[in-house]
């Protein structure tokens, strides 16, 4: 708690549970699993910008954690990313960046190129050499035109017209092989998006539930969350409600948040300081 | 050759691997630089169509192979210490100036590095260059380099083939037939070949596509075909 | 052996109209010993929000008081209560912080967020160790019963559930859940706003 007993934190991360946390592992018990996206992210480029596609399942192991999470970050208004791999780290990489980002458009006078924001996060994951387990499709339209890239754990990155990440990149990357062509419309390029995620939910098993996309041009960025819902699940026929009284307690306690003030007055005169 | 024998052959767990073909020539007028374009994580190609031929500076390139990360950060800083030198001396710095900041850069962090570049470029003071870093962070100038996976296979074709004195085009008929025969022996190397033509005039980028590269012998005769020669591989200059 | 089931426990969160509950088992044990059937893992961080803490129980402590520095800091600082959603943050950050050495804890949220209108809005999460997030819109759960808790929550937990329905739904699921998870039971709490 030493760390704790000053008001103002150090930057960057805190490592002062390593050494309980490595001889507990070589006892030969093991991390608990992090939440980690299992998932298909998607990015595609076409005649006025970008679509970016993500399925919206989030596992622990073999548990689905969540089955509709936000995998598309916000970046820039014009900048957005997916984000596959270490849930967490997706989360606080890209929100750090967005960050950044914005101070960097503050600073400068100008709108944020998508380079920038790919070179802060080539960068920062460099520097953990893959420990910072974060997989990425950075997408966005800048000064220079539409942007795409893919982003390792490691810090490489790739410039491509069409791109997939995550585990289920396999099922998505063979429909964009089969379908990309160049300059596509709007609408073509969506069901392109749309086709690759499904591919991932349907025959991955670490993607899932929901189809969100993003369409970036050069004036607009939607955000389609939930872009299209192939499992939605149906309505229970009947319900499980339990009769009240079902559970039996030893004890309950009731906490009245509302406070009662109650002014009595104790003498008529008690205020009078006249003294004439 | 100790140093080689150090424990930097392997790449970190699920790393993007540059298991790769590259090549550097130098000729009268300048060097001929080429890669193919495979880049791989385990079996899967992350990308078939990568440029693993990097813009150092105006006159100077990278031929990149190893791990994906690595050697695009230290390309990227190489750019950067080559930017400041030409505005701290206002001049070009010289291709062997570039190849010792890389030499610096692999040796000084071996232990964390998988990283085999090729340093390429024509520079005033010794015209066209070509410097090999290897592995361990050594630097050699050679007349041709090659690295990569796809090296090992065509060692030989490299000595039995290459001649003093070559022009630009036989020069480029030579990067282009040794990389084509890598990729077809290396299974992680393949996809196209890309190559730079670097003279002091300037750069030109040329591009083979995987269905025009050239051919040799392919066991026709095996299942009782004629052999066809297949000298009529193209090429696309790129603007 | 995981590290979640050195002292065991489990926790669950559900959303009702206008309420939320959440419920915790009260075991503490060291491995396969049951040590004591009245450990706390659920503290009133605010009137309004409740904090589940399931995992290594040290842990429980360290975080419990940390939060209650940091809660209080942010009270003094801000002049005003902590609202459900910055307090998830704060729990996400604070865990993300030790990103490459957690705390064995998976913390599960309930609290009311107060609309300007004045009615409250239910408000649940949950964390993994690292601190990433997860703001169901039904329930969470956490702890060495969290498998189980998923497939009754799964099953039992519906939309609109009165304070009192809201109870039962909850107690039988936790209930139910613990009685077939080793590591979790010996009684149970359920607070519910």
């Amino acid at each position: 708690m030493a760390a704790a007993a000053t008001v103002y934190n150090p930057v960057g991360f805190d490592f002062s549970n390593q050494i309980r946390n490595n001889f507990l592992a070589d006892r030969g018990i093991p991390l608990p699993k992090a939440t980690s996206t299992g998932t298909t992210i998607v990015g595609c480029l076409f005649k006025d910008g970008i679509v970016l596609g993500a399925d919206t399942r989030a596992t622990e192991g073999e548990i689905v954690a969540d089955k509709n999470c936000e995998k598309i970050h916000y970046i820039t208004e014009s900048i957005r990313c997916c984000g596959a791999g270490t849930a967490a780290d997706t989360e606080f990489t890209t929100a750090m960046i967005s960050s950044n980002m914005e101070l960097h458009a503050l600073s400068t006078g100008r709108k944020p190129r998508v380079v920038t924001a790919m070179t802060m996060l080539k960068q920062y994951l460099f520097r953990y050499q893959g420990h910072v387990g974060a997989a990425l499709v950075l997408g966005g339209v800048d000064a220079t035109g539409p942007h795409l890239f893919t982003i390792h754990p490691h810090g490489s990155t790739d410039k491509l017209p069409y791109v997939t990440m995550g585990s289920g990149s396999l099922a998505a990357m063979a429909v964009f092989e089969a379908q990309w062509k160049p300059s596509m419309t709007r609408e073509e390029a969506l069901d392109l998006v749309n086709a690759a995620i499904s591919a991932g939910i349907f025959n991955d098993l670490g993607s899932g539930s929901n189809v969100d996309a993003c369409v970036i041009t050069a004036t607009k960025t939607d955000m389609l969350r939930n872009f299209v819902k192939p499992n939605e699940r149906v309505t229970k026929e009947r319900t499980y409600g339990f009769r009240r009284g079902t559970t039996a307690f030893t004890k309950e306690e009731i906490r009245n948040l509302v406070v009662h003030e109650e002014i009595i007055g104790v003498r008529d005169d008690a205020m009078d300081v006249d003294g004439s | 050759m100790e140093a080689l024998s150090v424990d930097i052959g392997r790449l970190k767990s699920g790393e993007v691997n540059l298991g790769t073909s590259i090549m550097a020539v130098q000729f009268k007028d300048g060097v001929i630089i080429g890669a193919d374009s495979r880049t791989t994580t385990g079996a899967y190609i992350a990308n078939r169509v990568t440029d693993k031929l990097t813009y150092v500076h105006d006159r100077i390139y990278c031929c990149r192979s190893g791990s994906a990360a690595d050697t695009q950060a230290v390309a990227d800083i190489v750019h950067y210490y080559l930017q400041m030198y030409k505005q701290h001396m206002g001049r070009e710095p010289s291709v062997h100036t570039a190849a010792s900041l890389f030499q610096n850069i692999c040796y000084q962090n071996k232990d964390a590095l998988s990283a085999g570049i090729i340093v390429a470029g024509w520079d005033k003071e010794d015209g066209p260059s070509v410097y090999n870093i290897p592995l361990g962070g050594g630097i050699f100038r050679q007349p041709w380099a090659i690295g990569g996976s796809g090296s090992t296979y065509v060692y030989g074709y490299c000595d039995a083939t290459y001649q003093e004195g070559w022009g630009k085009d036989e020069t480029i008929e030579f990067v282009k037939n040794t990389l084509s025969l890598a990729m077809a022996r290396d299974g992680s190397s393949g996809g196209v070949i890309r190559m730079c033509v670097i003279t002091e005039g300037g750069v030109e980028r040329l591009f083979v596509p995987g269905d025009r590269l050239p051919k040799f012998w392919q066991g026709q005769e095996v299942i009782g075909k004629t052999f066809k020669a297949a000298a009529d591989t193209e090429m696309i200059v790129e603007g | 052996m995981s590290i979640m089931e050195y002292n065991g426990g489990s926790v669950v969160a559900m959303v009702g109209k206008g309420c939320v509950a959440i419920a915790s088992d009260l075991r503490l044990g060291n491995q396969a010993l049951g040590i004591s059937s009245n450990f706390q893992k659920i503290f009133p961080i605010t009137d309004h929000i409740y904090l589940g803490l399931p995992g290594l129980a040290t842990d429980v402590t360290t975080l419990k008081e940390q939060f209650r520095y940091r809660v209080n800091m942010y009270t003094i600082k801000e002049e005003r209560e902590i609202e459900p959603e910055a307090f998830a943050h704060l729990v996400s950050s604070t865990l993300y912080e030790r990103r490459f050495g957690p705390f064995f804890i998976e913390p599960v949220m309930a609290g009311l967020t107060k609309k300007p209108s004045g009615e409250y809005k239910p408000f649940i999460a949950a964390s993994d160790l690292i601190g990433c997030l997860n703001f169901a819109k039904d329930f969470v759960v956490a702890g060495t019963a969290s498998s189980k808790l998923f497939g009754v929550a799964e099953g039992l937990w519906e939309p609109g559930l009165e304070p009192e329905d809201l109870f039962e739904t909850i107690s039988q699921t936790l209930l139910n859940a613990v009685d077939r998870d080793a590591y979790s039971g010996w009684g149970a709490v359920v607070h519910v706003m």
